[in-house]
């Protein structure tokens, strides 16, 4: 439910007042205007009232120094329009016994609305009930935005994430909000689902449409601050009236602009909006289809694409964002858990995904800090509705080599295929008789709880029980190596010379790995 | 019939010194052509600060000959490797004493084209050009090339709507603005002025803007590079305004036809009614 306030009193309402049909008003000039806005109503008696007034009042009056000078009559007339009165209201009987021809033309052909009471009127009456209500609707407007201050001041003091603010400007205005920066894109949204989903359907459209028209609703405000901008808020077809629209949208765009020069967030509201969309899209609780509008309405191209789902270990989303951009890829990128990181690229149709992925992983990788980054990727797809799977895919790739990844020699994008016999016991890893298996095969060391000799087995395992690889690996001598080997095997009581024995032990490893990820 | 070529700009901060600039652009041109890039535009001055805000005839040392010295040969040879159009914009000695702010464009197979000289210098603080360049007197070529009939409109040109006319009645189907455009100045034309002279000369542009601030000065380069089409649209977003970025799009050619053929600007101009504008 919207909140909103009473509308503002116009020239008509004004006249439809009980108090006001008892002086039986009849409009007798500017039947046109008769919707303007009333901001006050003023009783001036004065020939020259057109200098007291600043606009938009309502002008009652006797005439009783006007009478029997038809210049100065005309000349009252227009010095209201030219002050921008609302209307001008006459008191018959006193000075006029009937609305004066000169005065009506004059208002006439300025479209002033004048109107004139048939029956003795206190004019008090008048002000008095026509002001309390401009009062109220003051007070109203007052109150309104104090609420709506304190609503969001009260979000942002307690830490609350940009979309908690947003849900409460929503609740407020009844209508989809939007949040984007300079570029359009859309970072946040709140909103009933269905009229989200509608307004992002055509969002490039409309947000290209230079300046916008506030007349069907859509109130804009800018975001920003010590003489930057970053963005704005739009209310989406807002139903209220405009003032209170407006009202809504600037203390939403004041709040926006405190919760984020606080600096609350640990990230960017780019990458907290790529964060939900790649959340959502992996999650499966809402189906790849209808994503569509936000995903495009976040900026990343979407028709005749083809995608490459990636997760990567190693890097932050600062230096993944950075790196897509210097290469000119498209792509978004989000925080999964177990700090891995989600990038999921969108391609022309005719580029080569797999060398694009490559180039990318090699220029990651390639950085300063980047040894140990792991791109892991699933198949490109061309089918949006396939990408969730393919996201999961390059996650499980990612986890497979995960523990392994200095000892494995990885290609620059580790596939599926990659991860041979690693990828499988990783799902099987929930197998209860899996787990027991690598209970009983580890049993001798795991008892010990020597974290380094299980390094050391795994790598030993993981370069193919390459003897100098691994002592280089693990920075010790190689006769260093051989006693730790040695107490391996008889911790195991197994032969690592002995292949069978040796592949036992390594899928035990693998499993109890595959466990703990 | 859509005929697609799909476009590149580059933008990016100075690195604090010629060779690393250089090779940074050359990494961006074998990023461009990995993606299918078939042209790619870099930035003002490319190889350099932009060492107007202070005026200091030590960055003389920064024009080259065009097309005989070793930057045009070098990107010359990597347009060949990679088999891109590159539009570089650079600064250039004639002679000595005889410099202009210009733009060398090569071939894809690698030949150079031709070049232009920035036609509007501008001396305000901050841009202090006039110590560096004279006025182009290349008139306004129009550069036939693999991908397609190219143009270039060099940074402050833009604000002269003469000049992105001449571009069109040349021919030129996608012309390239390459600037160093600083935040305070000009941020509110940037999006306003090149796409409106993509409608009102039914091409495409390129606009090109470096990033950062320099040691040289305040201004700061705040990029957000972009491709605009004849209807005003951006294709795709335009770039950060604080990191360096490349932008690839794709950029259907044949939207020129569409949009000329709904509006007939170039046959209803009046040309016998501008001598106003032409005279001295």
């Amino acid at each position: 439910m919207a909140t909103s306030l009473e509308p503002t009193l116009s020239v008509r309402q004004v006249l439809s007042l009980e108090r006001v049909l008892a002086g039986e008003p009849e409009v007798v000039a500017g039947a046109a205007q008769l919707d303007r806005p009333v901001r006050w109503v003023h009783v001036a008696e004065a020939a020259d009232v057109g200098v007291m007034l600043s606009g938009g009042e309502m002008v009652l009056t006797t005439g009783v120094l006007l009478a029997g000078d038809p210049e100065a009559q005309a000349e009252y007339i227009r010095s209201l329009h030219r002050a921008e009165a609302a209307a001008v209201v006459l008191g018959l009987g006193r000075a006029f016994p009937a609305p004066p021809e000169v005065m009506r033309r004059a208002a006439e052909r300025c479209g002033l609305p004048m109107v004139v009471l048939h029956r003795p009127f206190p004019f008090a009456d008048l002000t008095e009930e026509v002001q309390s209500r401009l009062v109220r609707r003051k007070f109203a407007a007052v109150s309104l935005s104090e609420a709506v201050r304190t609503a969001l001041t009260g979000l942002i003091t307690a830490g609350a994430p940009l979309q908690q603010l947003l849900d409460e400007v929503a609740g407020h205005s009844g209508c989809p909000v939007v949040v984007t920066n300079l570029a359009h894109r859309v970072l946040a949204t709140a909103g009933e689902r269905s009229a989200v989903d509608d307004v992002l359907r055509d969002w490039e459209r409309i947000a290209r449409q230079a300046g916008g028209n506030e007349g069907d609703g859509w109130i804009r405000a800018e975001l920003g601050g010590r003489g930057e901008r970053w963005g704005r808020i739009v209310l989406c077809g807002y139903r209220g009236d405009a003032e209170t629209g407006r009202l809504l949208a600037d203390r939403a765009a004041e709040a926006l602009v405190l919760h984020r020069m606080l600096g609350g967030a640990v990230h960017t509201w780019e990458e907290q909006s790529a964060q939900s969309l790649l959340t959502d899209l992996v999650s499966g609780i809402v189906p790849a289809r209808q994503l569509l509008p936000r995903v495009r309405a976040a900026g990343l191209p979407v028709n005749y694409r083809t995608f490459v789902p990636m997760v990567v270990r190693g890097a932050d989303t600062g230096r993944l964002d950075r790196v897509l951009r210097l290469l000119g890829l498209p792509g978004l990128v989000a925080e999964l858990a177990d700090s891995a990181t989600a990038v999921l690229l969108s391609l022309a149709r005719d580029q080569d995904a797999e060398a694009l992925s490559a180039h990318f992983a090699t220029r990651l990788r390639t950085e300063a800090g980047a040894e140990r980054t792991v791109v892991a990727a699933a198949d490109a797809r061309t089918a949006w509705e396939d990408v969730p799977a393919g996201v999961r895919e390059a996650q499980h790739v990612a986890d497979a080599v995960a523990d392994s990844s200095a000892a494995l020699n990885l290609p620059a994008v580790v596939r599926l295929k990659d991860v041979h016999l690693r990828g499988l016991i990783r799902l099987l890893r929930d197998d209860p008789q899996v787990q027991s298996f690598a209970e009983r095969e580890l049993d001798g060391l795991l008892s010990r709880a020597d974290p380094d000799l299980f390094s050391v087995l795994r790598t030993y395992l993981a370069t193919g029980r390459n003897k100098s690889r691994t002592a280089q690996l693990h920075h010790v001598s190689r006769p260093a190596l051989y006693r730790r080997l040695e107490a391996i095997q008889a911790l195991l009581g197994v032969d690592l010379d002995d292949f069978e024995q040796a592949a036992s032990v390594h899928i035990a490893l693998l499993a109890h790995d595959a466990q703990r990820g | 019939m859509s005929r697609v070529i799909r476009a590149a700009v580059f933008q990016t901060a100075w690195t604090g010194d010629k060779e690393s600039m250089i090779q940074v652009h050359e990494q961006a041109a074998r990023d461009a052509a990995a993606q299918g890039a078939q042209v790619l535009c870099f930035q003002e001055l490319f190889y350099g600060p932009y060492f107007c805000q202070v005026q200091d005839k030590a960055f003389y040392e920064y024009a080259e000959q065009i097309p005989d010295g070793p930057i045009v040969k070098r990107f010359q040879a990597l347009a060949k490797e990679l088999g891109i159009v590159l539009v570089l914009p650079m600064y250039e000695e004639e002679q000595p004493g005889v410099l202009y702010n210009t733009a060398a464009v090569i071939d894809a197979d690698g030949s150079y084209l031709g070049k232009y000289r920035k036609t509007h210098i501008p001396q305000v603080e901050g841009f202090w050009e006039k110590f560096y360049f004279r006025p182009g007197n290349s008139g306004w070529p129009v550069f036939d090339t693999k991908a397609g009939r190219i143009g270039v409109y060099i940074c402050y040109d833009r604000h002269f709507p003469e000049g992105w006319r001449a571009l069109g009645l040349a021919g030129a189907e996608i012309v390239f603005n390459p600037s160093a455009t600083s935040r305070g100045l000009s941020g509110y034309l940037w999006q306003l002025e090149q796409p409106a002279a993509a409608v009102a000369n039914e091409y495409f542009v390129g606009a090109i803007n470096r990033v950062g601030v320099e040691e040289y000065g305040t201004n700061d380069f705040y990029g957000t590079s972009y491709f605009v089409d004849p209807e005003a649209q951006f294709v795709g977003e335009v770039a950060s305004d604080k990191e360096t970025e490349l932008v690839v799009r794709d950029l259907d050619l044949a939207k020129l036809r569409e949009v000329r053929d709904r509006w007939q600007f170039y046959r209803d101009r009046a040309p016998g009614a501008y001598e106003p504008l032409t005279a001295p």
